[in-house]
């Protein structure tokens, strides 16, 4: 790295470097590959804003704000396992496991091997919700790069087996419900709440918890050895093993990374609900991909941001809530949400393509 | 010679831009019936894109193609790539369009398989005539077999039996002996010299110098995206095609000096893949760039990618520096200080990312994953190696995935050149390069040499081993069949050790 840079060449060929332009054109066009998903944004809160009066009150856009966070933040993870060349199906019933046994915990107490465990206070409830989304990342990883198994069908069956676990775990009932509630504490604790429903300076805590992870995570891709790996195994597995790169622990960690954030978004979803239940969030893991897809990531991995997964997610919640506003039935919503997902990546692929080749 | 011929093409002031490139710059190109016109150039002047236009897979910014038919020339104003098919325009591509899961037989007539009566696909028909075709060819592959069980030659050549099926008056050839061993050669020119004489007009677009006045008629030179030449074959001497083709003079195309050889740094011993490989073993110094040549097959690029950590079952003793080394995953050959140049260029790179990480992907391993990546510092390198190897364009923000075939291997090249690499491992580095990217890419391997860095430089081309080895292992069916010390061989000698025993030319 440090080491003389002897003149390749004595006589003088080509045309020399030459000063680079300060406008570089590939500014403006890596721009442009999120501004599909932007556009959209734009389009929908301005005619949203015209539309319904209730659109841009304060209490309006904490509300989205709270009810983008869940999205946002297992989109989150969901984009780091996109970009790896990966897909990870089993985010939302990651959430709902961990948000499950952490609920479970915190508000009842439980015998395991004969010993009394619980109700355990929040940071504890935290923590184990944590490791649980941890070892289900785990668990995916490995079964991914050891089992040597495609990831759709791995998280696939992590997906239904994580679903049935939290059942076993709550007995199919919400938490706390008054049959599973002991005279010890019966409610979840209040600092749970806050993280979903409470605000700082009128700011929704689960959309400060959700921009909190974009610009961690935006940091990890760009800055550290992780981040840049994840784009070299998605972007050319074959480039990324020839240089060096541990593509099984990059994915591990990847997925463990999915695992953690979902834990966290089923936290966050079971504070707003005041409640945790083994099928809570379902669906959220197909938002989670659409999301990141509208961002403008690439399927095949190796391309996608997390700004644009952000503006993404977004884009889904403002819809979901301006339909409610206008009083479109929940039938026709989920019609127009899926038309709307498939534009959005019409119009990218075909922009994509005019900046593109 | 080609006085009475008639057109068959004529592309006139053809002009297209790229994003900070002027890739073509208003080039005239034409094609007579029964005539092998050679598109020469080096990576980037503008050879494929001047056949993607002709293709119709990119569209021109402006110029005129006229392409002949019964009724002489026609106009011709947007091409596609089906309107292209219809012209009778065949293309055979360096980057193969086979279906890996389907059969030889299935590839030559993909969307026309012959159809019995009743509308059901003729097996038996489809099996038989594409033997036929492959017979016409003169090779030997089965028509039953998967594409994907077939060694890169013999795919090459399918490649061409099914662009042939459609009997094309115009067949664009790109690089296509880049894989061939050279009996394969002989008979692709053989069946190229019976096309012409048949009428077909055939652009041959290759690196090969040698190759040009075995094969054409006439020669093109496009440098920088403009026209240098157009000259009959016989007219022109490899001189003045590399002076036209790199702008320059070339005069050392070989920059090899003697050295200082150095203490053992590489040390193999018994090294043995299943199959593959048996008992190779060899010592290579500091300083010394070790030659290994072999007919395809023999092992040379197993024994290549052993070195990287690329082949884990691999029985036998590899020392480095004198110290035995397991050489389980690349990162073990990368910490040792080897880095290797894929036979692939496309294994190299990582497409969608920009030049600089690209050159420092290689020192990702080295660390913690979780440490800060020194952005400033990457694209000073980047900046320092762009100008030294001549990366061009030099726009550091684009993906690499833009840049032209040469270029690209520069930047790969980099990756080991800014990390302090004791061993390169070299597998076929001037595959698909032209002249100019050549030269520099010796000059390189001679640079390293000098300061220290062993090379083991595989290669299927014999002229580069004798000009730039300082000794050449001759594998042969995975063994070392002979050890030749500079100056020692000539190309026959290493052609008659490679393939003493019942060669067969070069299939598997």
């Amino acid at each position: 790295m440090k080491k003389k840079a002897s003149p390749l060449k004595q006589q003088p060929m080509m045309s020399p470097p030459m000063a680079r332009p300060r406008f570089n054109p590939e500014t403006l066009r890596r721009w442009a590959v999120q501004m599909g998903a932007l556009l959209a944004l734009l389009l929908l809160v301005g005619y949203l804003s015209l539309a319904s009066p209730h659109f841009l009150t304060p209490g309006n856009i904490a509300n989205v704000a709270r009810q983008t966070a869940v999205t946002t933040i297992l989109a989150a993870g969901q984009t780091f396992v996109i970009l790896s060349g990966g897909i990870d199906l089993s985010v939302a019933a990651t959430a709902g496991l961990s948000a499950s046994v952490a609920a479970v915990l915190m508000t009842s107490q439980v015998w395991i091997l004969g010993v009394p465990i619980g109700p355990v206070p929040f940071g504890v409830g935290m923590i184990i919700a944590m490791l649980v989304g941890l070892l289900v990342g785990l668990l995916n990883g490995l079964i991914i790069t050891k089992g040597r198994i495609p990831d759709f069908i791995a998280t696939l069956g992590t997906l239904t087996t994580m679903r049935g676990i939290a059942l076993l775990v709550t007995g199919g009932l919400p938490v706390p419900s008054h049959l599973t509630a002991t005279e010890l504490r019966g409610y979840l604790p209040p600092e749970l709440i806050w993280m979903g429903a409470g605000d700082v300076f009128g700011i929704p805590v689960a959309g400060l918890i959700a921009l909190g992870v974009i610009v961690v995570g935006w940091c990890i891709l760009r800055y550290t050895a992780f981040g840049r790996a994840i784009y070299a195994v998605g972007g050319n597995r074959e480039a990324a093993r020839v240089s060096g790169i541990n593509i099984d622990r990059t994915k591990i960690m990847v997925y463990m990374l999915s695992g953690l954030l979902a834990a966290l978004a089923g936290m966050v979803l079971t504070g707003r609900l005041n409640s945790a239940n083994a099928l809570m969030g379902e669906g959220e893991e197909l938002r989670s991909i659409a999301a990141t897809v509208i961002g403008g990531a690439n399927l095949f991995g190796g391309q996608g941001s997390l700004l644009g997964t952000l503006i993404g997610a977004l884009v889904i919640g403002v819809l979901g809530n301006g339909l409610n506003l206008l009083n479109v039935s929940a039938f026709w919503q989920r019609v127009i949400q899926g038309l709307v997902i498939i534009g959005v990546v019409i119009f990218d692929q075909w922009r994509r393509r005019r900046f593109g080749a | 010679m080609a006085e009475e011929r008639r057109l068959l093409l004529r592309m006139e002031q053809i002009d297209k831009r790229f994003p900070g490139v002027h890739a073509l710059d208003h080039v005239d190109f034409d094609l007579y019936e029964g005539e092998i016109h050679v598109l020469l150039g080096e990576n980037g002047a503008g050879k494929s894109t001047l056949m993607k236009i002709l293709s119709g897979a990119i569209s021109r910014d402006s110029g005129r193609i006229w392409i002949g038919g019964r009724e002489g020339l026609v106009e011709v104003s947007d091409l596609t790539p089906e309107r292209t098919r219809a012209l009778g325009i065949g293309m055979v591509y360096q980057e193969l369009s086979l279906v890996p899961y389907l059969s030889v037989a299935e590839n030559i007539f993909l969307g026309g398989l012959p159809r019995t009566r009743w509308g059901a696909v003729d097996w038996a028909q489809t099996y038989h005539r594409a033997w036929q075709r492959l017979q016409d060819l003169g090779v030997s592959i089965d028509p039953r077999a998967q594409v994907r069980e077939l060694s890169v030659a013999e795919q090459q050549l399918t490649e061409i039996a099914r662009v042939l099926e459609s009997h094309p008056r115009i067949l664009v050839l790109d690089e296509p002996t880049s894989a061939l061993s050279d009996t394969e050669r002989t008979r692709l020119f053989e069946l190229i010299r019976r096309l012409r004489d048949r009428g077909v007009g055939i652009i041959y677009i290759s690196h090969r110098l040698a190759e040009i006045p075995l094969i054409g008629d006439r020669v093109t030179v496009l440098r920088d995206g403009k026209r240098i030449a157009t000259l009959p074959v016989t007219e022109v001497d490899e001189d003045r095609l590399i002076q036209m083709v790199v702008g320059r003079k070339l005069t050392e195309q070989y920059p090899w000096r003697n050295n200082v050889r150095g203490e053992a740094l590489l040390r193999v011993e018994n090294l043995s893949l299943p199959g593959v490989l048996r008992n190779v073993s060899f010592t290579l110094h500091e300083g010394e760039i070790v030659g290994v040549f072999g007919l395809m097959g023999a092992g040379q690029n197993e024994l290549a990618r052993a070195l990287c950590g690329l082949e884990p079952r691999y029985t036998g003793r590899i020392f480095i520096a004198n110290q035995l080394i397991h050489l389980r995953h690349p990162w073990d050959a990368i910490r040792q200080g080897v880095g290797l140049l894929p036979r692939d260029r496309r294994d190299g790179l990582v497409p969608l990312l920009p030049i600089p990480p690209n050159i420092t992907l290689g020192q990702l391993c080295l660390g913690s994953p979780f440490r800060i990546l020194n952005l400033r510092q990457e694209i000073q390198i980047a900046n320092t190696y762009v100008e030294r190897l001549h990366i061009h364009p030099p726009i550091l923000n684009r993906p690499v995935f833009y840049l032209s075939g040469g270029n690209q291997q520069k930047v790969v090249l980099a990756r080991w050149l800014c990390s302090n690499v004791r061993l390169l491992v070299l597998d076929d580095p001037t595959r698909g390069i032209d002249v100019g990217a050549k030269a520099e890419v010796f000059t390189l391997m001679e640079e390293l040499s000098q300061r220290g860095v062993g090379i083991l430089f595989v290669s299927s081309e014999m002229e580069e081993l004798l000009a730039m080895a300082n000794r050449i292992l001759v594998l042969r069916q995975g063994q070392i069949s002979a050890e030749y010390q500079r100056g020692e061989a000539t190309e026959e000698d290493l052609l008659r050790s490679a393939s003493y025993e019942k060669s067969n030319g070069g299939s598997r």
